[in-house]
């Protein structure tokens, strides 16, 4: 379970101070499909990177499953974020020198939850559960954009993270690639993982359990398929 | 394979380009240092165990009293370690065809059984046959002379060809082929064969427990009034510098040289590759921040930018390390042919390899340090959101360069150039610095040749000849009356070099030369009190290196010196700065008066009407031949060209390494340049797609990235030159003391020609390091730039 009780941040450059998120207060259930929307400067990002541990809150508290993120330090923290989350972003962010497969094993070696004798045949089970297998020995640039996010989609999960967040991971793809990328987030959330999906794309909220709509870092709404909450 | 270890090496193999930069640095500063550190071993090892080898004497003495000596009792006195007779006269040797230079003969006691001065067989006899000499191998550099060949030598007046039956080496000795003598030793019994002198007139002797000059002239003052009491008067005790080669400074200069300049080359290396691996961690930042968003703790990742930076040391060790081992040898050995000497070493220490592999090693990992502790520290949204250069930072303004009118291209180099002033500054100052030491090294050159030049205009004379024993002037001058081009004509007693100080000289060993004090031949640069005048105390003047010989006599002090069993109180009035052994200077009228009552002479100086250099060998040559049938002993008889060059030898191989050297340097500076211009350029290439797609042409690019590199060069210039000032005159100051003694400086001069040298050659280095990186970033397309990450 992820919540979040009065976060705010608040970026400070040396002209002003800027509100990227105002009092956010949230709850998301384990194995929900979660899609944070919002126009671009409305704090989504922002929310995620307080989410994944990847930037602190200026006030409030954030707790994943139990563990307030906020008391680890940067290396506690990048630990942790391996084990329990895994994170797609909206440029792949594969390691460019590292094959497919190598990049999914690496992310295993460096959280080192995996027994060593079974990182070869999960990860190439991973790949084929995104449907690449035969990707697995190639360099990233040598794929589509849709084979690189269904690649990092197989290193978030190479650790097994009860966690999943994706920063717009359809945003660099056509219609009909996003759609096979969110059918298996879909799919992962029915089986248990919590995920959550920044987006903009408004129109398409209907594929979630719950979007979360922010405006100027505020939350405005939070509709789930069976009506407004 | 790790994936951390595949990770770091691919990460390098994929951009060789950069790669090979940082290790060429790498392998450019370890070489450079490395080849310092192995000669520098060899040789300051080599040269003293060349000399120690030797077990050379401590102590001179000359005497015609040696006859009354019980050489076996001396010997066996607890004071004394080794001690025999090592005759030596001074002749002269036909080296080609009516070329004469000095011979230094020895007679040696037993060639089987040398306990001091030993010196080693090369080729031939190890022991002369008789009637026949060993000659010096340097000699043969000098010389047609070999094994077998039978030149002519003048002994006293006379003619005779003496069979050379073998070589031998003697690295006690200054080389032959700087002060251009030849040394030559035969049996005792030979020596009085072929000079026709007596012998036991010279003792070399080695004391017991002494540590320094001054406990050995301690204890040879004891001796000489123990010779005293045994009714044996010394003409001469010469005490050489203490455990030191007679050519140690030229070796102490080198050795600064190279390791000053080598360490301001590993120095500059460093600083080279520090820029490259912080462009290279530039590049690896938002990397970083992937790794640490998948899980890589702040240490996972240091391991594995510390493990790549491993591979970088071990991959330019691998290049640089044999490398300075072939130079470092091949440099011992150029050094050591030079000065005479042979590099005995077979294995260096075994801290030389570990130094030089951990240096390869951990040089760009320790150099590193502060950007790898940055970039792993940047959190992992500040190194996600990571894309090189800041677009915020850009140039200062300067309101006086609108004034200039330049053009829209030049007002945006000039911003640019600014845009990593940490950068900037460490380019400029480490291509400054090259400047710097590039110009001091034309500085001090400039310097030294002044110091020669000085010299020349010194030396008024256009030949010298001077003679073995002291004659009467008419005796002197009546074989050499009817030469042709002759203007002038004067007479010494003593002289200049070397050889005149082995035949008038005090007991100390500093030279004497007594001439006309008005003299017109002469005229010495007087840097400290006055040259000789009319008066009635017998002035002398003296040069540094007698100063230092006599411990730094006050001006207008009284300065007792003994001179062939003489004991004379000398005013010293004045201190001249000569590159020349210890002389003093005195007025022949003065010195006739007490010490030369028969008003000999030993040195006739000639000036010719027509001092062209043909002319002068050609009045040399009608010397020789005047004195060929004559009874005169002549030592040498030597043109003023040629006493020059035998200076400038001694000093061209620092001038040489010096310029080389300094280049070095410079060129170091450039690829740190160059690289710098590089790194700017790499990090600038969406940038420059950017520009190229608003519709920037290649040209525009490129000249932006050449006029950017100018911009830096042209600072580095203006600093480097005003940099060299103080460093030359420190340079000059040090060099100074190193070869002319404590008391002498070298003075400071500019060289006109280096300036120029200094600013075309950094001008084209610094085109050429703006050149090439401004190359690469026109060759990439539009789109490729647009997209690179």
């Amino acid at each position: 379970m992820i919540t979040l009780k009065g976060v705010t941040k608040v970026f400070q450059t040396k002209e002003r101070s800027f509100t990227a998120l105002n009092n956010i207060n949230l709850t998301i259930e384990k194995g929900e499909y979660v899609a944070i929307v919002g126009k671009s400067g409305s704090g989504k990002s922002t929310l995620l990177n307080m989410i994944t541990g990847i930037d602190h809150p200026s006030e409030g508290i954030i707790r994943l499953n139990n563990t307030d993120i906020g008391q680890m330090n940067e290396s506690e923290l990048a630990a942790w974020r391996g084990r329990n989350i895994g994170i797609v972003f909206q440029f792949f962010q594969l390691i460019p020198t590292l094959t497919i497969l190598e990049n999914i094993l690496l992310a295993m070696e460096l959280v080192n939850t995996i027994p060593k004798a079974e990182r070869m045949n999960r990860a190439n089970d991973l790949l084929l559960s995104v449907s690449i297998p035969e990707q697995a020995n190639k360099m990233p640039a040598s794929l589509s954009g849709g084979e690189q996010q269904r690649a990092a989609i197989a290193r978030s999960l190479a650790n097994d993270p009860a966690i999943l967040v994706a920063d717009e991971p359809t945003g660099n793809l056509d219609s009909k690639t996003a759609e096979s990328i969110h059918s298996i987030f879909r799919s992962l959330a029915k089986a248990g993982k919590t995920v959550l999906v920044v987006t903009h794309e408004k129109d398409s909220t209907s594929r979630y359990d719950r979007t979360i709509t922010l405006l100027d870092g505020e939350i405005v709404s939070q509709e789930s398929e069976i009506g407004a909450l | 394979m790790n994936l951390q270890f595949l990770k770091a090496a691919r990460d390098l193999s994929s951009n060789p380009k950069k790669t090979l930069l940082v290790v060429f640095a790498l392998i450019l500063g370890i070489w450079g240092a490395g080849t310092v550190q192995v000669s520098y071993v060899l040789l300051m090892h080599d040269l003293q165990a060349n000399y120690q080898r030797t077990v050379p004497a401590q102590v001179v003495f000359t005497s015609n009293d040696f006859d009354k000596l019980n050489l076996e009792q001396f010997v066996g006195k607890p004071e004394i370690e080794a001690a025999e007779f090592r005759d030596f006269s001074l002749h002269r040797i036909e080296v080609r065809p009516d070329v004469w230079i000095p011979l230094w003969l020895y007679g040696v006691e037993n060639f089987n059984a040398m306990k001091l001065a030993r010196v080693f067989r090369e080729e031939g006899n190890k022991v002369p046959l008789r009637n026949s000499i060993l000659i010096e191998r340097d000699g043969k550099l000098v010389s047609n002379i070999a094994t077998a060949s039978i030149p002519r030598v003048r002994i006293g007046n006379t003619i005779v060809r003496i069979p050379v039956s073998g070589i031998c080496f003697d690295p006690a000795q200054a080389p032959a082929t700087q002060d251009a003598f030849i040394y030559a030793y035969t049996d005792k019994q030979s020596y009085r064969n072929i000079t026709g002198m007596a012998v036991n007139h010279r003792l070399i002797v080695r004391l017991r427990n002494v540590h320094s000059m001054a406990d050995v002239q301690k204890r040879s003052k004891a001796l000489v009034d123990e010779f005293r009491t045994m009714g044996i008067e010394l003409s001469s005790v010469e005490i050489p510098r203490f455990n030191e080669h007679p050519h140690q400074w030229q070796l102490n200069t080198l050795l600064f040289l190279i390791g000053s300049i080598g360490f301001l080359a590993m120095i500059m290396g460093a600083v080279l590759v520090s820029q490259l691996v912080k462009s290279i961690m530039a590049g690896q930042i938002r990397q970083m921040g992937i790794l640490k968003a998948i899980g890589a703790s702040r240490f996972q990742l240091f391991r594995i930018y510390v493990l790549m930076l491993l591979v970088i040391g071990a991959l330019a060790g691998l290049i640089a390390i044999p490398a300075s081992l072939l130079s470092g040898w091949a440099f011992a050995y150029f050094v050591a042919g030079k000065l005479n000497f042979n590099i005995i070493t077979t294995t260096l220490p075994l801290s030389v390899y570990i130094t030089l592999i951990l240096a390869s090693l951990l040089m760009p990992a320790l150099l590193s340090v502060s950007i790898l502790l940055k970039g792993t520290g940047t959190s992992v949204r500040e190194a996600l959101s990571d894309y090189g250069i800041s677009q915020t930072t850009v140039g200062r303004e300067f309101p006086f360069l609108k004034t200039l009118h330049l053009s829209e291209r030049m007002m945006l180099a000039i911003r640019n150039s600014q845009r990593n002033m940490s950068r900037l500054t460490v380019t400029v100052f480490a291509m400054a610095f090259g400047v710097a030491i590039f110009s001091t090294g034309f500085n001090v050159r400039q310097s030294l040749w002044e110091l020669l030049t000085g010299y020349k205009e010194e030396m008024r004379y256009d030949v010298q000849v001077v003679l073995n024993k002291a004659i009467s002037k008419d005796e002197a001058l009546e074989p050499l009356g009817s030469l042709e081009n002759v203007k002038q004509v004067e007479t010494w007693i003593g002289g200049r070099g070397e050889i005149q100080s082995k035949i008038l000289s005090t007991d100390k060993g500093a030279g004497i030369v007594a001439l006309p004090r008005n003299t017109s031949l002469l005229k010495l640069t007087i840097c400290n009190g006055r040259w000789l005048l009319p008066s009635n105390d017998f002035e002398v003047v003296l040069n540094q290196q007698a100063m230092e010989l006599y411990n730094n006599p006050p001006l207008g002090s009284l300065l007792p010196l003994h001179i062939r069993d003489k004991t004379i109180n000398a005013r010293v009035v004045g201190m001249t700065r000569q590159f020349e052994r210890a002389k003093i200077y005195a007025d022949k009228e003065q010195y006739d008066a007490l010490l030369n009552h028969d008003h000999l002479i030993n040195t006739i100086s000639f000036v010719a009407k027509n001092n062209d250099y043909q002319k002068v060998i050609a009045l040399k040559k009608s010397i020789e031949k005047a004195i060929a049938p004559s009874g005169l002993d002549i030592a040498y008889v030597m043109s003023q060209a040629e006493r020059v060059k035998i200076i400038y030898d001694h000093l061209n191989i620092i001038l040489s390494v010096l310029i080389l050297l300094s280049f070095l340097v410079l060129l170091v500076s450039a690829v740190g340049m160059a690289s710098a211009t590089g790194i700017n350029i790499w990090e600038r290439t969406r940038e420059i797609g950017v520009m190229r797609a608003i519709g920037a042409t290649p040209n525009f690019i490129y000249a932006l990235f050449v006029n950017e590199g100018m911009i830096t060069c042209s600072i580095s210039i203006v600093l480097g030159l005003l940099l060299s000032y103080p460093l030359s005159r420190l340079a000059a100051l040090f060099f100074g003391k190193l070869m002319l003694g404590n008391d002498a400086e070298l003075t400071y001069a500019f060289s006109t020609s280096g300036f120029f040298i200094t600013l075309a050659v950094t001008l084209v280095f610094g085109w050429i390091a703006s050149r090439i990186p401004a190359k690469s970033a026109i060759s990439m397309s539009t789109h490729a730039a647009l997209s690179y990450e």
